[in-house]
């Protein structure tokens, strides 16, 4: 899926991959889409809720080799 | 500087039944699922990505002059929010080790002393599984030992006392059973029901009606139905303390949930609770393999427990009845509510899995639904 901007996450401990992402999104323009990969298993739920908290629509997610993929699209 | 508070501290905090505000910075279902839970504590659930930008919009919701404690899943974003919290002028903590601390730690409490014996239960506060020791002349017998078998050993060397015997009361669905590895580290003989279908090597408790070592004897009360699972044995002691398993707890006796026997389950609940329990005296102790709400089923003195004559009061109900009504009774609080992930626990604990220990600790982080055993009175 194509992205505008890629959040490397992977290997941080919560909460960093969300405080990564949250920075990042602050950077893109509404409607541009946010790519994350982490490792953090608890990023699986947070970051669902967490686009959801902020009204950003999650694309697609994946879990491919223990890496977790989110694309966001900012609200 | 933003302090912690380990679990330990925290568990003699909700066993004093102290006043407690936390703040819960995990996402919402990870809340309602699951949370650490006490008679006078306060919860407050923001989760953490909502306090990114500060806390200003959550002041109006914490206590002023009060200690504030953090928590989150693994402890990472419960310090960031303590940190914030302290920077604005709070008292907080965090939580060490988070949620999974919380589920993992033992709480040891005293239960009983006299010139034969001493017997401490603990209490895994986390998930409301209980276990237990019987110290006598330097011996250790263990009652359904959880995973952390390094708290048994500890626990054993500090009474002088070397692990000999080691019992299931039956197949834990909602745990994972330190009983195995207990044994290989131990040497101690290993106890199970054969009709719970593991395939390790251990004693068949169907070949014992006493397990015997020093001044203790621990008489296996078990109505001995071969091939049924779940079976849940008692083991009295000394004549004095009933480790009653699954079959009679605080708050009643014992539902049906797994195993879809319903009927055959409740007909050995009656037999065991018609033929063996009313034949143990009131003043003799009950200690369960589980309770559900901690401050309804301590006792005075400070463990899960309470006189079998206490028990048989509260729930006349069920002691004095006739069979088929006690059949009905039990078959009529079956639960469909499953721990989570007891499919993958049972076959763990019977020896058909093997799973490393972050594995081990995913399968049983979660919600306290061990009460899910317990008839509802």
């Amino acid at each position: 899926m194509k992205s505008d901007h890629v959040v490397d996450a992977k290997g941080l401990a919560c909460p960093m991959p969300i405080v990564r992402a949250k920075k990042a999104i602050n950077d893109i323009e509404s409607g541009q889409v946010l790519e994350i990969h982490a490792t953090d298993k608890g990023s699986k739920a947070d970051i669902a809720a967490w686009a959801k908290s902020a009204g950003h629509e999650m694309l697609a997610s994946t879990e491919e080799n223990e890496v977790f993929k989110f694309w966001i699209k900012k609200a | 500087m933003v302090k912690l508070w380990t679990a330990e501290q925290v568990a003699k905090k909700v066993m004093n039944e102290e006043r407690m505000f936390i703040l819960d910075v995990r996402n919402n279902d990870a809340f309602e699922d699951w949370k650490i839970e006490g008679k006078n504590i306060t919860h407050l659930n923001v989760p953490y990505f909502e306090l990114l930008d500060g806390i200003n919009d959550i002041k109006e919701q914490l206590p002023e002059n009060e200690e504030v404690l953090v928590v989150c899943a693994k402890e990472g974003s419960s310090k960031m929010v303590a940190e914030m919290l302290d920077e604005e002028g709070y008292t907080a903590y965090y939580l060490q080790g988070g949620m999974k601390s919380w589920s993992e730690h033992l709480e040891k409490v005293k239960v009983h002393e006299d010139e034969n014996m001493k017997v401490y239960q603990f209490i895994r506060v986390g998930k409301g599984c209980l276990s237990y020791m019987v110290v006598s002349d330097g011996e250790a017998l263990i009652v359904d030992p959880s995973r952390f078998i390094e708290k048994y050993e500890a626990a054993a060397k500090e009474e002088n006392a070397t692990i000999t015997h080691i019992v299931d009361s039956h197949l834990h669905a909602d745990h994972i059973s330190g009983g195995k590895m207990l044994a290989e580290k131990t040497g101690a003989s290993y106890y199970l029901m054969k009709s719970e279908g593991a395939i390790y090597d251990f004693l068949p408790l169907e070949d014992y009606q006493k397990i015997e070592f020093k001044n203790v004897s621990l008489e296996v009360l078990a109505v001995k139905t071969p091939g049924h699972t779940p079976g849940s044995v008692s083991f009295f002691v000394n004549q004095k303390l009933l480790f009653s398993g699954d079959t009679i707890f605080v708050s009643g006796l014992g539902r049906p949930d797994l195993g879809n026997k319903v009927r055959e389950w409740a007909k050995d609940l009656y037999d065991t609770v018609y033929s063996k329990v009313s034949e143990i005296a009131d003043d003799v102790v009950v200690l369960p393999g589980h309770y559900g709400d901690l401050d309804e089923e301590k006792s005075v003195h400070g463990y899960v427990g309470d006189l079998l004559g206490n028990i048989r009061k509260e729930n006349e109900k069920m002691f004095h009845t006739t069979k088929e009504d006690f059949l009905d009774q039990v078959e009529k609080s079956a639960s469909s509510v499953k721990p989570p992930n007891f499919e993958e626990i049972v076959a763990i604990n019977r020896g058909h899995q093997s799973v490393d220990l972050e594995q081990m600790v995913e399968l049983e982080i979660g919600p306290n639904r061990c009460a899910v055993h317990h008839t509802d009175e």
